[in-house]
This record gives C-alpha cells, sequence and structure tokens, in this order.
C-alpha cells in the first residue's frame, strides 16, 4: 500500500519539528501566559494564585485599588508605540525613493546595489549600534568632527534623546522596510506608469494613482515587519537612550532581571504579544487576500 | 525636463542612502586602527596595538591607556558563539528541510496549521521569545547554560531555515521527481538522486542563514545565557554597556570582516544554482 507508506513518511518528517515546537516555542509561551496571571511573590517568584492585577498595573491599577494615579507604565506603553510608529513613518520615507531608484538601475547593477544593501543586515546588531555610539556620544565623530570644522562652539547632546533612538532604530530596521517595498516596485507593471504619463498625467497624479496603489501590499509589509520588532526593542533605547527613553522593552528587561517581578514581566510580554497577533491578522486579513487574489 | 531633475534627485537620494548604510561602518573600521589613547575619535597615528591587545599581546599604548578586558573572556565567548553556532545551525537544518519535505511535498489536513506553526517564531518579537524560553527554563528547574541556549536559538532558526526550503520547494517543478518515482525508483533514492541535489543550495542557504543569526542572536541569548555561558554579542553588550574602549573598535571590525565573509559565501552559493 503505498498510501500508507506514504503516511509513515510524512509522519517520520514532521515528528521531529512537531515534538521540538510543541515543547519549546508553544510551551515557553504558553506558560508565559499562565505566569502573567500569577501573584508576584514578595521576594522575587511566583505565588501560584490567580492575580489578574498584573495587566491592571500597566494602567496604574495595583494591588486591587488604584494606586495615586500616575500611570507611568501606560506612558511607557504609548511611548514605545509612537516610537515605533514613527520608525515606520521615518524607514518608509527613506526607502521609498530608494526602492524606486534601485528599480530603475540596469539589471546588473540592481542585484549588486540590493546585495549591498542587505549586506549590513547581516552584521551584528551590536556592532552596528556600537557604530552609533561612537558617532553620537559627547565626545564623539560628530561633534569632533563639527567642533574641528568650527561648524559649533559645544559638543550637542543627542545622544540618550529620542532622537538618537529613532536614528539607531532607523538603521538597524532599513532593510526591513527596504525589501518588501523593492519586492513590489519591481513586480510594478511599467506599461501602466507609461500609460498613465501618456494620457497626461502629470508625474505627482501618475505616482498617487497608479503607483502608489499598487506597491500598497509592500508598504503593508514593510510597515509590520519595522513595527514589530521596533516596539519591543529593548537595545537600541538602552544603549543610545539611557534612563531618560524608556520604552516597553526595557520595562520588561528590569522586570526580570532587577525588579524580579516576574508576573508583571510576562503581562508586558504578553501585551507585546497580542499588539503583534493583531497587527498580523489585520494584515493577513486585508493584505494577504488581494495579494493571493491577484 | 522635470522629470529629468526627479531622476536626478532620486539618484542623489539612492547614494545618500547608500552613504547613510555604509558611513557609520565605515567610521568604525577607519577608527580601529587609531593610537590616539584618550580620545577615540581624534586622529593621531595608525595603529595595529588594539588588535594585538584583544589577542592578549599587550603594547605600550595599551598598557598605558589601561583599558584591559579579559582576553580570556573574549575567547571563552568566541568560542560558546561557535560551539552554540555550529550545534544549532546542524540541528535546525536537518528539522528545517524536513519539515519543509513534509509540508511541501505531502498534502495533508493540518498543512495550514504548520505553515502558521513555523512562521510565527519568525514574527514574534525576540524579547517575548526570550522571556517565555527563561520563565519555561526556570519553571521546569533546566539549568541555564549552553544547552538552553542551543535550543533557544533552535526554536527560531527552524524556521528560517524552512522557510528557505519551501521557497526552493516551492519555486520546484515536481515532474522529475515523479518520472523518477514512475521509472521505479523508491522513494529515497528519488530524494537522495532528484529531490537533494535540487534544493541543495536552499539548504546552504538556510544553513548559512542560521549560522549567522545564530552567531548574531543578542536578545534571546541575554535572557537565557547562563552565568559561565556568555556568547560574543552579549559580551560586547555587556563592554558597552560599561564604556566605550577602543578594543571594542577592533571587535567590531573583525566581526565585520567575518559576517561580510559568510555573507558572501551564501550569496557564490545562491548565484552557482
Amino acid at each position: 500500500m503505498p498510501g500508507k507508506q506514504e503516511n509513515r513518511r510524512l509522519i517520520a518528517l514532521l515528528t521531529p519539528g512537531s515534538i521540538f515546537l510543541g515543547i519549546f516555542f508553544l510551551g515557553p509561551l504558553s506558560v508565559m501566559i499562565v505566569y502573567s496571571f500569577l501573584e508576584p511573590g514578595l521576594y522575587g517568584g511566583v505565588e501560584w494564585n490567580f492575580y489578574h492585577l498584573n495587566y491592571g498595573r500597566i494602567l496604574g491599577w495595583a494591588d486591587g485599588e488604584w494606586e495615586e494615579f500616575d500611570p507611568v507604565y501606560a506612558e511607557i506603553f504609548f511611548r514605545s508605540v509612537r516610537i515605533a510608529f514613527t520608525n515606520v513613518v521615518i524607514t518608509l520615507l527613506i526607502c521609498y525613493p530608494a526602492a524606486i531608484w534601485v528599480s530603475g538601475l540596469a539589471v546588473r547593477w540592481r542585484t549588486f546595489v540590493v546585495f549591498i544593501i542587505t549586506l549590513p543586515f547581516f552584521v551584528s546588531l551590536v556592532v552596528r549600534l556600537f557604530c552609533w555610539v561612537l558617532i553620537l556620544r559627547p565626545s564623539g565623530f560628530m561633534n569632533t568632527t563639527l567642533m574641528g570644522l568650527g561648524l559649533i562652539s559645544e559638543p550637542i547632546d543627542i545622544i540618550y534623546t529620542e532622537t538618537a533612538v529613532l536614528i539607531g532604530m532607523a538603521y538597524i530596521m532599513l532593510p526591513f522596510m527596504f525589501l518588501p517595498l523593492y519586492a513590489s516596485i519591481e513586480k510594478l507593471d511599467r506599461s501602466l506608469v507609461e500609460a498613465s504619463s501618456d494620457l497626461g498625467a502629470k508625474p505627482y497624479q501618475t505616482f498617487l494613482r497608479v503607483i502608489l496603489p499598487a506597491t500598497l501590499p509592500g508598504i503593508a509589509a514593510g510597515a509590520v515587519l519595522v513595527f514589530i520588532p521596533s516596539l519591543g526593542n529593548f537595545v537600541v533605547p538602552d544603549l543610545l537612550g539611557g534612563a531618560k527613553v524608556l520604552m516597553i522593552g526595557n520595562l520588561v528587561e528590569q522586570q526580570f532581571l532587577s525588579a524580579r517581578n516576574w508576573p508583571f514581566g510576562a503581562a508586558l510580554s504578553v501585551m507585546i504579544m497580542l499588539v503583534m497577533f493583531i497587527l498580523i491578522i489585520f494584515y493577513v486579513r486585508r493584505i494577504g487576500r488581494s495579494e493571493i487574489a491577484r | 525636463m522635470k522629470l529629468k531633475w526627479l531622476k536626478r534627485l532620486l539618484t542623489l537620494h539612492g547614494l545618500l542612502f547608500l552613504f547613510f548604510v555604509y558611513a557609520p561602518i565605515i567610521i568604525v573600521v577607519v577608527y580601529s586602527f587609531n593610537s590616539h589613547p584618550v580620545n577615540m575619535m581624534v586622529w593621531k597615528d595608525f595603529t595595529f596595538d588594539w588588535y594585538l591587545s584583544i589577542f592578549g599581546q599587550s603594547t605600550k599604548l595599551t598598557e598605558q591607556t589601561l583599558y584591559v578586558e579579559s582576553t580570556d573572556q573574549l575567547v571563552g565567548a568566541v568560542k560558546n558563539s561557535l560551539i552554540v553556532a555550529v550545534s544549532t545551525t546542524i540541528f535546525s537544518t536537518i528539522v528545517g528541510v524536513a519539515t519543509a519535505l513534509a509540508v511541501y511535498r505531502h498534502h495533508f489536513r493540518l498543512k495550514p496549521f504548520y505553515q502558521g506553526l513555523l512562521y510565527m517564531p519568525m514574527v514574534m518579537p525576540d524579547i517575548v521569545l526570550g522571556i517565555a524560553l527563561l520563565v519555561f527554563f526556570v519553571n521546569f528547574s533546566i539549568q541555564l547554560g549552553m544547552m538552553s541556549i542551543i535550543i533557544g536559538h533552535c526554536t527560531f532558526l527552524i524556521s528560517y531555515v524552512f522557510v528557505v526550503v519551501s521557497a526552493r520547494l516551492a519555486g520546484m517543478d515536481d515532474s522529475l521527481e515523479q518520472a523518477s518515482a514512475d521509472l521505479g525508483a523508491n522513494p529515497w533514492i528519488t530524494f537522495r538522486r532528484v529531490t537533494f541535489p535540487q534544493i541543495l543550495p536552499g539548504i546552504v542557504g538556510g544553513a548559512l542563514l542560521a549560522f549567522i543569526i545564530s552567531m548574531d542572536d543578542l536578545v534571546i541569548t541575554y535572557f537565557i545565557a547562563g552565568v559561565d555561558s556568555t556568547t560574543l554579542p552579549v559580551f560586547i553588550y555587556g563592554m558597552l554597556r560599561r564604556g566605550v574602549k577602543p578594543e571594542i573598535n577592533a571587535i567590531a571590525t573583525l566581526m565585520l570582516v567575518f559576517s561580510f565573509a559568510i555573507a558572501s559565501l551564501g550569496l557564490y552559493f545562491r548565484k552557482r544554482s
């Protein structure tokens, strides 16, 4: 019976992945969700009681009563969302024209330039951020050069500000925005663009009516791919934002490594995961389907 | 006329874009040869001393600056990184390829579920996965160390291998495989003689990607590394948090060269296919 044999083969191929991901991927996520509903112990650790206030704490509601209303966690959460969103806008504005430029190059050059642009993606994240620490620090490259040229007399304090965080964030996320944009722009039917301009449309009209709608799936994919890792990022704000620009990722790290309030940290992680799921579902519903239909 | 200007502007933007991508990297490489002992960003002289100091050679310059991070620790971190990267690459390549073959060469009811399951670790923010693994390991009293790092890396690298190999499988015509089966070859011979040679570039590409990502992973390793099992990125991150030293320039440059070499190797294999 070939069917039976094929079944056996299928099971043999699927088993290792199922067991491993079942135990070490779905398992940890479930345990984390369980932890987010447990009571934090007095000296770190957890008490195995159901406790829903870890989530309340995010909004300032803790230990069964409103604390003196100080929505410090909510503030950090919204700041993270704002920074992640700003980063999407910045990378989009940088990458869109660049992707158009690359797609207009001769074929030989195109592959080379795409390779060059994605190459830094393979360089260690710490190294890439270290570059920016060196540039932005008070005695760093930017200040030394500008002062050497006599353009400024006092060093500009840019590191440990939101600007520095945004620069670093945009720098490490560029490939995530560039590649999906480039893929959708390259697929664009050039004859449509020509037809539009032959029919008398001005360049901006062609852009708004033809190019932009056709590349919307690429924009959406890039936006999701940049937003998700930006939201939970803690390395960039840690190295370039210091204590002033805390993001939700820093908060999670603190809960686990110094404050030792694991259930609260788990609740924060669950929030990040929820935002991710909402975005992915939205993306698949709206864009994924129309993409498949094309 | 207007369009010509538009094109020029686009070119200018493209060149600035490349400049933005590469300038920071070039600055680090150039200043890793700077011998200024106090301010790393003021050019003084050309020197190899920072490189020597990474390898444990003390020179006049490095003694004078007293920036001595133990070389043993650095070497240990590199060794840990390599052990982790090699083990995860082997394991996640085998499992990733097997799963890709199952999902893209068979029809079964749970197929969409498996596709979703395998894409999930790739989109999961790494901090969430790191925290989840930490809570899991601690809850079940699994000791944090090399083993926990290897397990942690495999949870998401299987997906990367899966995606690369399944792209290859999806773009491949399966008529050759069917012809082989029709001509009486058993499934194993069909796999070895027909399927495997065709997906080999995908496997190599996936494995290289897994290796590079594992070598580079900071966030997940940061949470699940034990005390004695620091990897290179975690080690450098710790150094950076304690203050910026000229040696980091040299280490960063060496890592850059390494990553570029691996990425070019990957491209070479893709070109050949």
